[in-house]
């Protein structure tokens, strides 16, 4: 048994936290809340591959496994980096009978979002603000179009929530309900992912402060009270690493196991990055919920993510429903 | 990244596997959902069974040649007890010797000592058992009260130890003791090797709130044990024990192992029971269901994670304590989940049928959470060893164990 990254997804891993840490940040996750473009934003994702890792090398990608996308993605979230690379998997899985497109995809000519819900009036779906084309479900078809966005007041400004009505569509595929349903799969890892790389650096800022702020005497890290729920936390994030690295091997190795591997990790990716930026705020005390400090960005991250492409009860459920069917074997 | 051994050990699982089909008429084994056996009633053949193993090379997997063992590696060890459970072969009578005591034996025990000893331990020859846990010292296990007392050349041992597994049956104990309670509360301590036939020593079974006794208390009045039983120096017993504890570590971790009850059984469980639930109930059970299922899976494949790094050499961290923490919270989700699918029956100890895999399951968890570090203890260790957190200042470290810090 190996159950660990290979050498080539650690330097993979290394290369893409450089590369975040140099263009995107919390930081720039409070300027989108304030009118800012989200980072490192569409063109520096296309330029330096990321949106095209799992296209296929003949469209212009790297040709690279879910897992190669997952350990990249991971380190996006903890920066909260945006647009998620999870719409570009997803739309990679779509556009898999589409070269053409798929390498539009992969070198940022043309911005995909995927919609979730009637393409005729979407449910808010990710990084649709700014994109250009959009990928939906009609009536069994895949279609493709171009559509009015209509973003909310956003929460978290980086995920780029937009409710779309196409105004023009062609058919891709007809009998597209399994591709999509993969798709969603995909995009659900790497959502997952992303949330690991978020909750992970959470409890890091958390665990930084309570090693240094003192308070009758002490530094607050010492108490039981701070130090267990700290625990519990980072528990939660180790945990997590494991389903995603799990649902991300099956989605190329083990295709059957996908399903409920991926309801299990989005699920626990709710509960984690949301108790890790709970935690973070409240070990911060008073300095942890000002507009100016970073821990708010990931309670937002947090609060939104646990509601995308599924909550937690209904990957609950489906892991229940799957496992009862005989998921587990 | 792939979840198949390597061929070095598949080659190595399949003469396990041989030789467990091989002398299988020789093995006590265990029917399917019968979780342990007693270790009392079925001793004879418990005694056996660990013996033919040692004499087919599956016993002391990871002690060293020169002691009996066989000088493996911590993933052979893994794939004989994955054989072993596959094979529904009991664990080993002897679990506590081979984990823990044998280890401080061989680290800190005269020649003299491991000559006499370990031989016998691996082939179940002596059964051994750990004496730390007294009324009055649970984790705080530096401030136990069980003095011995210089006499001659012997030591007279006089106390009480609690929560000794195997003490029923065993010939063996590891002992910690008091020796000067005029040092601070660590530095007082001596380990000795008792003989637990030896007059003044007295074994009752401790009732669990379950009902069963799986425990024992040891009562040592006057109990004398010649100098030569020591296990290193007098005063450096606190050293000593945390050799056993380390292994105790070790053994626990565990390798993607499910405490308590398998989650594929409570999934088999609820293919049963959720058509019997009217439609609201099965979207709250499915809800429990899935909880469980994640929580399980979530610690057997970060299970997987550490066994990967010992195959690639890696040595168990405090991280093996997460394991247990969320093993335990996992266990708990699983047995909460099938006791309610058990409908009116959840009230009871059994069902109608008379079947109380999931009562007693749901009884033993709240033990689990305490037994072998405490669920507090463990995020104090995850805290201060894994995260970097400071200790919380102690008063009891410095000074005279007899002066009240205790």
């Amino acid at each position: 048994m190996n159950f660990d990254l290979g050498p080539d997804q650690r330097d993979a891993a290394a290369g893409a936290r450089d590369f975040y840490r140099g263009s995107a940040s919390p930081s720039a996750a409070r300027a989108a809340l304030e009118g800012g473009d989200v980072a490192p934003g569409r063109k520096a994702l296309a330029d330096i591959g990321f949106l095209g890792i799992t296209v296929p090398e003949s469209a212009g990608g790297a040709g690279g496994s879910l897992l190669d996308l997952a350990v990249v993605a991971e380190q996006g979230g903890a920066v909260l980096a945006g647009p998620s690379l999870a719409t570009a998997a997803r739309a990679a899985v779509l556009l898999a009978e589409a070269p053409d497109l798929a390498a539009r995809l992969a070198d940022g000519s043309a911005a995909f979002a995927v919609l979730d819900g009637p393409v005729t009036g979407s449910s808010p779906s990710m990084d649709a603000a700014g994109a250009t084309l959009f990928l939906g479900l009609d009536d069994g078809a895949l279609v493709l179009g171009e559509g009015g966005a209509t973003p909310g007041r956003p929460l978290d400004a980086t995920r780029g929530l937009a409710s779309v009505r196409l105004t023009s569509r062609r058919v891709l595929a007809d009998d597209a309900a399994q591709l999509w349903a993969r798709a969603q799969q995909v995009a659900t890892v790497v959502l997952a992912a992303e949330d690991l790389g978020a909750a992970d650096a959470a409890v890091r800022m958390a665990v930084g402060y309570a090693q240094q702020r003192e308070a009758f005497g002490r530094r607050i890290g010492s108490y039981q009270a701070v130090k267990h729920m700290l625990v519990d936390a980072w528990v939660g994030v180790d945990q997590l690493r494991s389903l995603v690295w799990w649902a991300a091997w099956a989605a190329d190795a083990a295709p059957d196991e996908l399903p409920l591997a991926a309801s299990a990790a989005k699920a626990l990716a709710a509960e984690v990055l949301e108790r890790a930026a709970e935690t973070c705020i409240q070990v911060h005390g008073g300095i942890g919920f000002t507009w100016e400090h970073d821990a708010h960005l990931y309670w937002r991250r947090a609060k939104v993510d646990r509601l995308l492409l599924g909550d937690a009860a209904e990957h609950l459920d489906a892991v229940a429903r799957l496992a009862v069917a005989g998921a587990l074997g | 990244m792939d979840f198949d051994d390597t061929p070095e050990e598949a080659e190595y699982r399949a003469g396990v596997r041989r030789a467990l089909e091989q002398h299988a008429a020789e093995l006590l084994h265990v029917s399917a959902g019968e979780e342990a056996v007693d270790a009392a009633t079925a001793e004879a053949e418990l005694r056996r069974t660990q013996r033919v193993l040692y004499e087919t090379g599956l016993v002391g997997v990871t002690w060293p040649r020169e002691h009996g063992g066989q000088g493996g590696t911590l993933v052979q060890q893994a794939i004989v007890q994955q054989e072993l459970a596959r094979a529904r072969v009991p664990t080993l009578i002897n679990h506590i010797g081979l984990g823990m005591c044998g280890p401080t034996v061989i680290a800190h025990g005269s020649d003299d000592q491991r000559q006499r000893y370990l031989t016998r331990l691996l082939r179940a020859d002596d059964v051994w058992c750990q004496l730390f846990s007294e009324p009055a010292s649970g984790s705080d296990l530096a401030a136990l009260r069980t003095t011995a007392v210089r006499d001659g050349d012997d030591w007279v041992v006089n106390g009480q130890k609690v929560w000794t597994t195997l003490a029923h049956v065993a010939d063996r104990g590891i002992l910690l003791t008091r020796t000067d309670p005029g040092k601070p509360k660590h530095a007082g301590l001596t380990m000795f090797v008792v003989d637990m036939h030896a007059p003044g020593v007295t074994v009752r079974p401790l009732r669990q709130m379950i009902g069963s006794a799986g425990f024992n208390e040891v009562f040592f009045d006057d109990v004398r044990i010649p100098d030569g039983e020591r296990l290193g120096e007098p005063g450096e017993g606190w050293r000593v024990a945390l050799t056993t504890l380390m292994n105790e570590r070790v053994a626990i971790g565990g390798a993607g192992s499910d405490l308590g009850i398998p989650v594929e059984a409570l999934v088999a469980h609820a293919r049963q029971r959720l058509p019997q639930l009217d439609h609201d109930r099965q979207v709250l059970a499915r809800q429990a269901l899935g909880r469980a299922v994640v929580a399980s899976l979530a610690t057997r494949y970060t299970g997987y994670r550490r066994f990967s790094e010992l195959g690639r050499g890696g040595v168990p961290g405090a991280e093996a304590s997460a394991g247990k923490l969320a093993g335990t919270a996992a266990a708990k989700l699983v047995a909460d989940a099938g006791v309610r699918l058990l409908g009116d029956d959840a009230v009871y100890a059994a069902t109608a049928e008379g079947d109380e895999t999931w009562q007693r399951s749901q009884g033993f968890l709240p033990g689990l959470a305490i037994a072998g570090g405490t669920d507090q203890v463990l995020r104090n260790i995850l805290g201060e060893r894994v995260l970097g957190l400071p200790p919380e200042p102690r008063a009891d470290k410095t000074a005279p164990f007899s002066g009240g810090a205790r």
